[in-house]
């Protein structure tokens, strides 16, 4: 069954005063299985964050609804169990730490939820180990690099014990180490924990290592399936202004240029493994 | 630059004072700032004195640290007290003019020197020794009470634990800012008063506007973890009493009874 769904959702912004209402979103369907790692891409104002605020209820569409194991995200008696269930981690880590201690920060979620003071600290203990934090629990997050506080804010969202997490952008302000070090993090609970991932990313690199990637575009969703189906329709994603991965690019290139290389490479050790069969060969 | 200040930091450590409960911390120290006030001639004082001593001493913080934090109010200290030499009252023992200094008005001097001196020791030796994070955990505690009265006692202590949270992100940030109009060639250090004050509007718009970005994306990430004010929170670390609680507490009644016994027997001189 799927987990999260979204049934032709539209939604526009409250428009300014003397402006006419702008949609951003017209009419996505899309659902969500549980335990997935899914990339939703796309570039700016394309509609991929306004979607991420979607799926917790953070934002209501204006048109279809979106369900989250049934439970419709309108529906206000519930909505407390859907952000429980459905954690967003947002872009920039400074501003979504709350206390000015880790553990604390971590704390927080479970403080709200009410849950007894012995179950709080076993969960933050268990959520700091899980990004690997653990040994900064006392530290202050201001001292921390980026990488550190994005992942201090996902143990916050772990520490909820969520069954699917919302990372819009988590990247986007890291340095590479500290993207990958959030990349692994993510990449972990989803292999350990079975949390569902749901990835907003504009990084080619970051959705290949998806297991779903869905692209959007001005409000719609223009293709779906797996890493290689999508990144093997290179004309209709240039036909968008979308990048490719460079190995895809290059394999793509060489292909126009008459040379036999096979179509859907994703990464550099499969274009690596191409071209040497391919000199082998001549 | 901006983060030399001392008086209400924090040093960490493992003194008895830092382990004291600070609900308890907090309570004493307001009873030994009242205490200050409360003490008429020179034994009670004495007594106040030597519990504001041995508290520094116990914290483990540097004595330094304690002088650093006298000096931004040195100034306060000199005027209040001088100023209080000339409103005695009884037998002048100077006079030039106007202006007359009596016996009274020297106690007064001297007493006003140790009480506002002694009142920023008191108060640094709960900042030194208690994190920001357990001060508002203390004040929502001791606070409780007032709930029934309708205070939102939860929603005060949020406020006071997002404040400290940011003072050193936007601390940060305004270095960050200030560096970034003086390339684009601002001048903040040359001119008058108002020339200066004028200055800093470019650093202040950009800093209130992005405040206001940080405090949107913050409210968004305490909803999304489910903060409200329906369900009742719970807390993670729970406070307990311990025997060097009731030690502490025991301490400052003794000096509390010294201090009355000194006030009601012998004469008040100030």
């Amino acid at each position: 069954m799927e987990f999260i769904k979204a049934d032709n959702v539209r939604f526009a912004y409250e428009p300014a005063e003397g402006e006419l209402p702008r949609e951003v979103l017209h009419g996505v369907s899309l659902e969500i299985k549980k335990g997935e790692f899914v990339a939703l891409l796309g570039h700016n104002g394309c509609g991929k964050s306004t979607m991420a605020k979607l799926f917790n209820g953070m934002l209501l569409p204006t048109e279809g609804k979106v369900t989250v194991e049934g439970m419709d995200t309108a529906d206000e008696e519930t909505i407390y169990e859907v952000r429980r269930r459905v954690g967003l981690v947002q872009q920039n880590p400074d501003n979504q730490l709350v206390a000015s201690i880790v553990e604390e920060d971590v704390a927080f979620g479970p403080e709200n939820l009410g849950i007894e003071p012995k179950e709080i600290r076993r969960r933050v203990d268990e959520a700091l180990k899980a990004v690997d934090m653990y040994e900064y629990r006392e530290n202050a997050p201001y001292k921390l690099s980026g990488g550190q506080k994005q992942r201090v804010a996902i143990a916050g969202i772990i520490a909820m014990e969520p069954d699917c997490i919302v990372l819009d952008e988590p990247t986007a302000m890291l340095d590479p180490r500290g993207r990958d070090e959030v990349m692994e993090t993510i990449h972990k609970l989803n292999r350990e924990k079975g949390i569902t991932i749901i990835l907003i990313t504009h990084y080619m690199d970051e959705a290949v290592q998806a297991g779903r990637v869905i692209v959007m575009d001005e409000g719609n969703i223009l293709t779906e399936g797996t890493p290689r189906e999508v990144f093997s329709q290179v004309e209709l994603l240039k036909q968008h202004h979308l990048d490719v991965p460079q190995a895809t690019e290059l394999a793509y290139r060489l292909r126009s240029y008459g040379c036999g290389i096979p179509d859907g490479i994703l990464n550099e050790e499969e274009c690596v493994g191409a071209l040497y069969a391919l000199i082998r060969k001549e | 630059m901006l983060s030399d200040i001392t008086l209400g930091q924090y040093f960490p450590g493992r003194s008895i004072l830092h382990r004291l409960d600070p609900r308890v911390k907090m309570v004493l120290v307001l009873a030994a700032i009242v205490l200050i006030f409360t003490a008429f001639n020179f034994a009670s004082m004495g007594l106040v004195v030597a519990l504001v001593i041995a508290g520094m001493l116990l914290s483990g913080v540097p004595v330094k640290m304690y002088l650093k934090s006298m000096k931004a109010i040195l100034f306060i200290v000199a005027f209040t007290s001088i100023l209080n030499l000339f409103y005695g009252t009884g037998e002048p023992i100077f006079q030039w003019g106007f202006m007359q200094i009596t016996m009274n008005g020297v106690y007064r001097c001297i007493f006003i020197a140790i009480r506002i001196t002694a009142l920023i020791l008191c108060s640094s030796i709960l900042t030194f020794t208690t994190s920001p994070t357990q001060l508002t955990d203390a004040m929502e505690r001791l606070m409780k009470p007032l709930k029934l009265f309708r205070v939102p006692v939860h929603d005060i202590a949020m406020i006071m634990t997002i404040a400290l949270r940011f003072v050193p992100t936007l601390l940060e940030e305004t270095d960050k800012i200030m560096s970034a109009q003086k390339a684009r060639g601002a001048d903040m250090e040359s001119g008058g008063l108002m020339q200066r004050i004028k200055s800093l509007i470019p650093i202040l718009i950009p800093l209130f506007v992005s405040a206001f970005r940080r405090a949107y994306d913050l409210a968004m990430a305490m909803e999304c973890r489910c903060y409200n004010s329906r369900m009742t929170p719970t807390k993670m670390k729970q406070l307990h009493m311990a025997g060097r609680d009731a030690v502490a507490i025991v301490v400052v009644l003794v000096v509390i009874a010294g201090v009355v016994v000194g006030d009601i027997f012998l004469p008040s001189l100030a």
